[in-house]
């Protein structure tokens, strides 16, 4: 209890500076990325956010121990489009775990409500699939898989509210349909234990990012490819969940 | 089929192809608010009619209207009525 209290009385104000600290470092570092790579915006954005994250893995690893498994296979096959199971707000800030930084995030619209992370996500051109209709979703999404970065989907579409997997949505594997690019599943455990939805206290925890096996969506055809592929990825997802929380 | 077998129909099929509550599944519960699917669902919904019932439904022009489940259901009943009639 006493460490509860210890994490969440230290976490979150250093999160706070740690997030004032690189927003007044974002502008003068983002000019001279720009000039010294000649990435472009997005690209440069994302690299952030990724740092960012990293930084916030720094900040609670005295509380909480990270381990990764499989995400190299992601790196070696780019760009990919990313499926993860949601438990907690901090599973975003989980995904500075990848070995890579050029992904743009499928969320729904109230993070783009939350006024100091906006602007980035906007930047990053991070995807709103609630409000920008499943049309401009698609197209944004095609445009980022053609210049090479990755998106990331939460296919439950929210945070599970007791660990259990939810019914998948089916805009990830649309896009894997129509652009033949494999979809990665990934299994993210522990952030329930850190952070459960309506929550605000901290506790220490064990994260685990495990990248599956990819899947191809070419081995799925005719009108109802899509929900074959969501299937076959949904089922994987929970058969690896299940073990995972057999082996705690 | 009675009208209340197609409904049964119906909603055993949308309930497993959307991991839906089977009690939350009453006539007037609409579909994305009370259902929570999304614009992509409806399209997966009327391929999982289709392939149910024996019929091509994608094209029809009433499909755009359909808001509750008792739409879907008033809808197929009458699709199925007017092929019993048509053969």
């Amino acid at each position: 209890m006493w460490t509860c209290f210890l994490m969440t009385l230290t976490v979150y104000p250093l999160l706070s500076l740690w997030t004032l600290g690189s927003m007044a470092v974002f502008p003068a570092a983002f000019f001279l990325f720009k000039f010294g790579t000649r990435w472009s915006t997005e690209r440069i954005v994302r690299f952030f956010i990724w740092i960012y994250g990293r930084g916030w893995i720094a900040l609670v690893s005295p509380f909480v121990r990270f381990s990764r498994k499989g995400l190299e296979k992601a790196q070696s096959i780019q760009p990919v489009i990313l499926v993860v199971n949601h438990l907690s707000f901090f599973d975003t800030y989980c995904m500075a775990l990848l070995p890579f930084y050029n992904v743009a995030v499928a969320i729904r619209s109230w993070p783009f409500r939350m006024y100091w992370y906006a602007p980035f996500m906007r930047m990053a051109n991070y995807l709103d699939v609630e409000t920008s209709g499943w049309d401009g979703v698609s197209l944004q999404a095609k445009k980022i898989l053609e210049r090479g970065g990755n998106v990331l989907f939460f296919p439950e579409g929210h945070r599970s509210r007791n660990g259990a997997l939810g019914r998948f949505y089916s805009g990830a594997f649309l896009l894997a349909v129509e652009t033949g690019r494999p979809v990665i599943p990934m299994v993210i455990s522990g952030t329930d234990v850190l952070l459960p939805p309506g929550r605000r206290r901290l506790h220490p925890a064990r994260i685990r990012l495990e990248a599956l096996p990819p899947v191809e969506p070419r081995r799925f055809s005719g009108p109802t490819a899509h929900i074959q592929l969501k299937k076959a990825v949904r089922e994987a997802i929970g058969r690896r969940l299940a073990e995972i929380r057999t082996e705690r | 089929m009675t009208d209340k077998e197609i409904i049964e129909k119906i909603n055993t099929a949308l309930a497993e192809e959307f991991e839906l509550d089977e009690a939350s599944m009453l006539p007037e519960a609409h579909l994305f608010d009370d259902l929570e699917l999304d614009s992509l669902d409806l399209v997966d919904m009327v391929i999982v009619l289709e392939q149910t019932f024996g019929f091509k439904i994608r094209e029809e022009e009433e499909i755009r209207s359909i808001r509750t489940l008792g739409d879907i259901h008033a809808f197929v009943i009458r699709k199925r009525h007017q092929r019993l009639q048509s053969s």
